[in-house]
Formats: C-alpha cells, structure tokens, sequence
C-alpha cells in the first residue's frame, strides 16, 4: 500500500491499526508482515516510522514523479534530469514500480498533500490512472484520505441526489456542476451569494480571508453543536444536538460504507435535520417570488 | 515581495483535531494554530531565534506567528490550521473549487 500525500498517524490516527496496515485478512493472515506499506511525502512526518520505504519528494513535484512512475511502468523511457527534479532517482522509481506490480492487491491512498498543492485534480487523476494502468499487472485501487467529520457523506449523498458530489447548482431547477464556478470558496471569494447557510462546518477558520469577509457582509446563519468562528460572524447560530451522541443519524467511512449512527445520550437541542426541515416548511408558507409558481402573489 | 521565499505547507495535527473537537478558543486551540516550524538552517540564515515572534507575508496577507525549530527541509514552513493560515493562503482555486492550501510562497521576517 502507498500513503501519497497524507499523514495518517496524525490526520486518521485509527486508519492502521483498524482499517489498512495491521489488520489479518483471508488473504493476510500475518496482518503487518504480509504488507509492505510506502510513504510518499515533501517531509517526513510521523507516518514515515510505520512506513517500509519513505520517499521524500519536492514539494509541488506530484505530478511530475507520477507521470515517471507511469512511463516506468507501462516500460517507457523516461528523462533522468526530469526525475533528479523531483528529489528522486529513476532507480528508486523503477524499483517502486516493481514492488507494484508484484503486489497481489495494491491502493493507493492519497491525501490533501496531493489534491491540495501545485496541480490539485490534475495529480488526482494521474493518481486514478496510475491505479488503473496497474491493473494490467496485478489488482490496483486508489482511495482519497478525506478530512474530518462526515466530508464522505456529504459527497455520497449529494452525488446520489443530483449526480455530483460537490459544486452543484440547483437556481435553474435542476442540477449543474462546475467546480470554480458553483464551489462554495468561488461564490464566497466572488461575492456571488447574498445569503449562506452553513451546516456543520466552519467556514470561518478554514477559507481563504475574502470569502471569511463576504460571510460576515450578508446574512449567515450557522447550525453547529459548538459556537465556532463561523457562529461569530453569523447573524443568527442554532444549537444543534451533536449527531452520533446525541441525535441519530448516518456517517460514511472513507470507504464510502454507510455507518447508521445510535445515539447514546439526550440532547436538549434539535438534531440539524429537524431545524432544516422546519425551516424549509416556513419558506414554504411564503408566496413564490416566479410569477405563477403557486398562483399566489409574486414579489 | 523581495525577500527570500518560502513554501508553507499548512496540514493536520494530531493535537489541532482534538482540540477542534473540545473547542476553538482553547488557549491550546490558540498556540497550536499561531506556531510555525521552520528548518534549523532556514532560521539562522533569516535569523530568527526559536520561540520568538516572526511576521508572515504571502501575496495574500500577513499574519504573526510563534517560531519553533522542527524537522522540516530546507525552504518550507509548516503550520497547522486555522485562522491565521486563512489571510494568507491564496483566493482562487484555479477552476478546481479547491483553494490552494498548501505549498504557496511567504516571507519570513522576525518581530524585534
């Protein structure tokens, strides 16, 4: 297995030691032993201890060493001054693209290290297309190593509602997909949206300082358990009851499996599906601003 | 512009998600989000003494942090997460949706 870009011991501290390296399978009996786990970062970070073979990169060079590591497996020639520039030989890439193809079962998992740097969806999908070049040799995936909380679900859902997972337009009545022009960080740094509704997440210490800005200009509302620095800047924060504790609900794995979720505890609070859905009966109560939409007045 | 130029890398600690989850205004919350970890040579060229007050400029904004040494390679800073790393990470996301949050260029200067 290949960690390209993350840092597991830190970001998904259970991911080892429940999901990829020491678990026993059918087929890994041994667990660990029968593994051979490799590390691809710009630092050595402490999933570099757990790792068989670390190789430290350049940063923003991703998309230059997959595309080497692409030639050398499909047997291509590949340019020793192009790779050098990478911070690694040709001989350690061709001696990695041979622990590849002599893996049974290999995945790739590839972090925000590599979709969040120079090249973004362009190292991912040389990513995907390695994992499946490889299946012309032996059994390859690759898996993104999303970030915290329920980034999955929200992904899962939205594809299995519109078609796409992120970046949907829904003002024409049906969905449209463009990331950059209908992704949140786009619409805020643009200043397109004059109203947001923030679910679960905070904004307001995590975006680029424009769109922290335009979020404080218009009206925000925010539903979270905890006041954050979104709740700040909101005009109006709803206490929710903290979904998994206290409410019920359904997260996704990485792996995109559904985990329904059992409450252990009361909350005082009202779970955000329930504060969504009274505020979605009150905007139903008021007249539609089309014309003709309901018959009744429009603004 | 002029100076020399940096690669920070802001990313995820172990320490930054547990105090996510307890609350944002720990003091801990505080001090992990405000130190940043530079390579030892780095700060004596730029002559910054660990544990003292640097100011961080990117084309996008400045921000003050803490200044520890860590195992870092030459030429890139690290940084957790937070609201200091939000004024200077870059504003558009190249069509992608994605900000570029990691890997953009800064200047270090130390706080007499």
């Amino acid at each position: 297995m290949i960690y390209w870009g993350g840092n597991p011991a830190e970001c998904h501290p259970r991911h080892f030691t429940k999901y990829s390296l020491m678990q026993k399978g059918k087929f890994t009996p041994n667990g660990r032993k029968d593994r051979t786990m490799v590390l691809v970062d710009i630092r050595e970070t402490p999933s570099a201890k757990a790792a068989d073979l670390f190789l430290q990169i350049r940063p923003g060079k991703d998309f230059e060493m997959l595309s080497a590591l692409r030639a050398i497996v499909k047997g291509q020639r590949v340019n020793e001054e192009t790779v050098a520039e990478t911070g690694l030989t040709v001989a350690q890439l061709q001696d990695l693209a041979a622990q590849m193809k002599a893996a049974r079962f290999g995945i790739i998992f590839f972090g925000m290290g590599l979709s969040m740097t120079r090249g973004k969806h362009m190292n991912s999908a040389q990513i995907l297309m390695l994992a499946a070049e490889m299946n012309a040799f032996t059994k390859f995936v690759a898996m993104p190593m999303r970030g915290h909380g329920n980034v999955t679900g929200a992904d899962v859902v939205m594809r299995y509602t519109t078609g796409y997972p992120f970046g949907v337009n829904l003002c024409r009545g049906y969905p449209r997909f463009n990331p950059g022009e209908f992704s949140t960080v786009d619409l805020l740094v643009r200043g397109d949206n004059d109203a947001c509704l923030v679910l679960g997440a905070d904004p307001g210490a995590t975006m680029p300082q424009p769109a922290i800005d335009h979020l404080a200009r218009i009206p925000t509302i925010t539903l979270d358990p905890k006041v954050t620095h979104t709740s700040r800047l909101s005009r109006v924060h709803i206490t929710t009851a903290v979904t998994g504790i206290s409410a019920p609900g359904t997260a996704y794995r990485m792996d995109e499996i559904p985990l329904p979720l059992r409450p252990a505890l009361k909350s005082p609070y009202p779970t955000d599906e329930e504060v969504v859905r009274r505020i979605r009966q009150a905007v139903a109560r008021r007249p539609a601003w089309l014309p003709g939409r309901n018959g009744k007045a429009a603004i | 512009m002029a100076g020399k130029r940096y690669l920070m890398n802001a990313g995820r600690t172990t320490k930054q998600g547990q105090q996510i989850n307890i609350g944002k205004d720990s003091p801990e919350y505080l001090a992990i989000t405000t130190t940043i970890f530079m390579n030892v040579d780095d700060m004596k060229e730029a002559a910054i003494t660990a544990g003292t007050n640097v100011r961080v400029r990117s084309d996008n904004g400045e921000a003050v942090f803490l200044c520890k040494e860590g195992k870092i390679p030459a030429g890139i800073i690290f940084v957790a997460y937070g609201p200091p790393t939000c004024k200077l990470m870059g504003n558009t996301t190249d069509g992608t949706g994605m900000p570029t949050s990691k890997g953009w260029e800064v200047e270090v200067d130390p706080i007499a």
